[in-house]
């Protein structure tokens, strides 16, 4: 109910348009790549989808996380434009539902983004690599893994464009927070989990290190850390706001 | 009333909107890294470079990439924004003056608070490459006429991205659109600097001048002589461009 009413209100916002163009240029990146210089990646021996992931993932994880800032400040920006919370508060709702809802949506959408970028990613693996076949499997754990991984991410950017009122403070917030965790170094496992690093995180690469289940629960809890202060701010949101 | 009294008004609606905060904020995260980790400036890798040169191109290197052009993405969503509320900017295009001089006033704060940053930027810069002398013994400060030319040279660089972001923000209706395409044509810049393209796309100038300072304190690096022929006609095209546009688009949705 509550979903579907959130989603209602995204109509003439652009925000789903505005997913889908995150997503599709996002896919483009591995495109262009290979189109540009292929061979450079078929030489590289390895698995190509690994090969692939660890030329375009970076940028297309910064994409992700920029379209979810955009996003995330858009939703609360139509609750807040024209005093719309306000009015919900009298509305026999509970606020913090639409948090939920809000957040479902977004959840929703990147969803949709990673299934694309990934399909994108599988489709260049099938075409520039002639001896990789498509693994249903495989491509369904990515898409888990780096959901998972965006989650903090989402929650947290979705608590910030709640708490702030204007558009350009929790925009600045949240552009800050990217650029803070892009010059802090990238190696260190505790920096690679904080929100806003972590859809960096490729599975690949925390399989490497033996730390995919870890970094699944640590994202998880992450999540379920920061719903519960976006629920507690939500009760007393009215003492100082 | 001249141009200079609608900056002042513009001015006074800055007030309260918490945007010097928002501009401190990224200038001083960008040089904790660079105390923390202070030593790999003396381990450059292969690369001849003094490591006093290294803190400043280190330190300057993500602010040129990522944090100029975000930082005027969300001031020109500020001042759009601030009109929003109780239709401030149709009361705005009610009063007998141009629409065009409005616009040029907002164009100007928005360089006004690029400039801000660029100030802080430098004033960080001194605090931190102290503090990292204090902490290791060796001079990292760089003398103010090295420092504060090419910092000058960054914003002026700047100066067409700012243009163009100000006519993505009066061109596009949906803040959504105008912020998005912003942020997203920032992330390819890294890559388009090393093609033979890059002086067509605005928002890789300020980080191809601070490689091209990177080129001349290490050799081997990057070019280190700006090729000035086909940028400079082009980026004053690309302003110009966009200043016309948005000086023509300025409260066109109001108006209709």
């Amino acid at each position: 109910m509550i979903l579907l009413l959130e989603i209602k209100k995204l109509k003439r916002t652009g925000c789903l348009p505005a997913f889908l163009g995150g997503a599709v240029l996002a896919a483009a990146f591995p495109l262009l790549n290979m189109l540009v210089r292929s061979e450079t990646f078929t030489a590289l021996p390895g698995e190509p989808f690994r090969i692939l992931t660890d030329a375009n993932w970076q940028m297309m994880a910064m994409l992700n996380i920029l379209t979810i800032i955009c996003g995330a400040c858009m939703i609360y920006h139509t609750e807040y434009a024209n005093n719309g919370a306000q009015k919900m508060a009298v509305l026999p709702v509970r606020t913090y539902q639409i948090f939920w809802g809000k957040f479902a949506v977004t959840v929703l959408a990147l969803a949709g983004m990673l299934l694309f970028e990934i399909a994108a990613l599988e489709l260049c693996a099938m075409h520039w690599f002639p001896d990789y076949h498509l693994q249903l499997t495989a491509l369904a754990k990515n898409l888990c893994f780096s959901l998972i991984a965006a989650l903090p991410t989402i929650i947290l950017m979705m608590l910030i464009a709640s708490v702030c009122q204007n558009m350009w403070i929790s925009l600045g917030i949240g552009v800050i927070l990217v650029f803070t965790v892009s010059v802090f170094p990238k190696e260190n496992l505790f920096l690679s989990l904080c929100p806003f690093n972590s859809p960096y995180q490729t599975l690949a690469l925390a399989a490497q290190n033996g730390s995919e289940w870890i970094f699944t629960l640590i994202c998880a809890a992450e999540t379920i850390i920061f719903g519960i202060a976006a629920f507690i701010f939500d009760n007393v949101r009215r003492y100082f706001l | 009333m001249n141009f200079m009294s609608l900056i002042g008004v513009e001015l006074t609606k800055l007030r309260r909107s918490k945007i010097i905060l928002i501009l401190l904020a990224p200038v001083i995260m960008m040089w904790i890294p660079s105390i923390v980790n202070a030593e790999i400036h003396f381990d450059p890798q292969g690369i001849s470079i003094t490591p006093e040169y290294n803190f400043f191109i280190q330190g300057f290197m993500g602010m040129a990439w990522f944090m100029i052009p975000a930082s005027l993405v969300i001031c020109t969503v500020l001042l759009v924004q601030t009109e929003r509320s109780h239709k401030g900017l149709l009361k705005m295009l009610s009063l007998p003056l141009g629409s065009a001089k409005f616009c040029l006033a907002k164009f100007i704060i928005l360089l006004l608070l690029a400039a801000l940053q660029m100030v802080l930027s430098i004033g960080t810069y001194y605090l931190s490459s102290a503090i990292v002398s204090q902490l290791w013994n060796y001079n990292f400060i760089l003398e103010p006429l090295y420092v504060i030319p090419e910092v000058l040279k960054i914003y002026v660089s700047a100066i067409p991205l700012a243009a163009v972001l100000w006519m993505f923000a009066t061109l596009i209706q949906a803040p959504v659109f105008s912020v998005g395409l912003g942020l997203a044509s920032l992330v390819p810049s890294v890559l388009i600097i090393n093609t033979k393209f890059w002086f067509l796309y605005p928002m890789s100038y300020p980080f191809y001048l601070l490689m091209i300072a990177y080129g001349k304190a290490a050799k081997g690096i990057f070019e280190t002589e700006i090729a000035w022929l086909p940028w400079l006609p082009t980026a004053a095209l690309i302003t110009v461009t966009a200043l016309a546009v948005s000086c023509i688009q300025f409260g066109a949705s109001e108006r209709r």
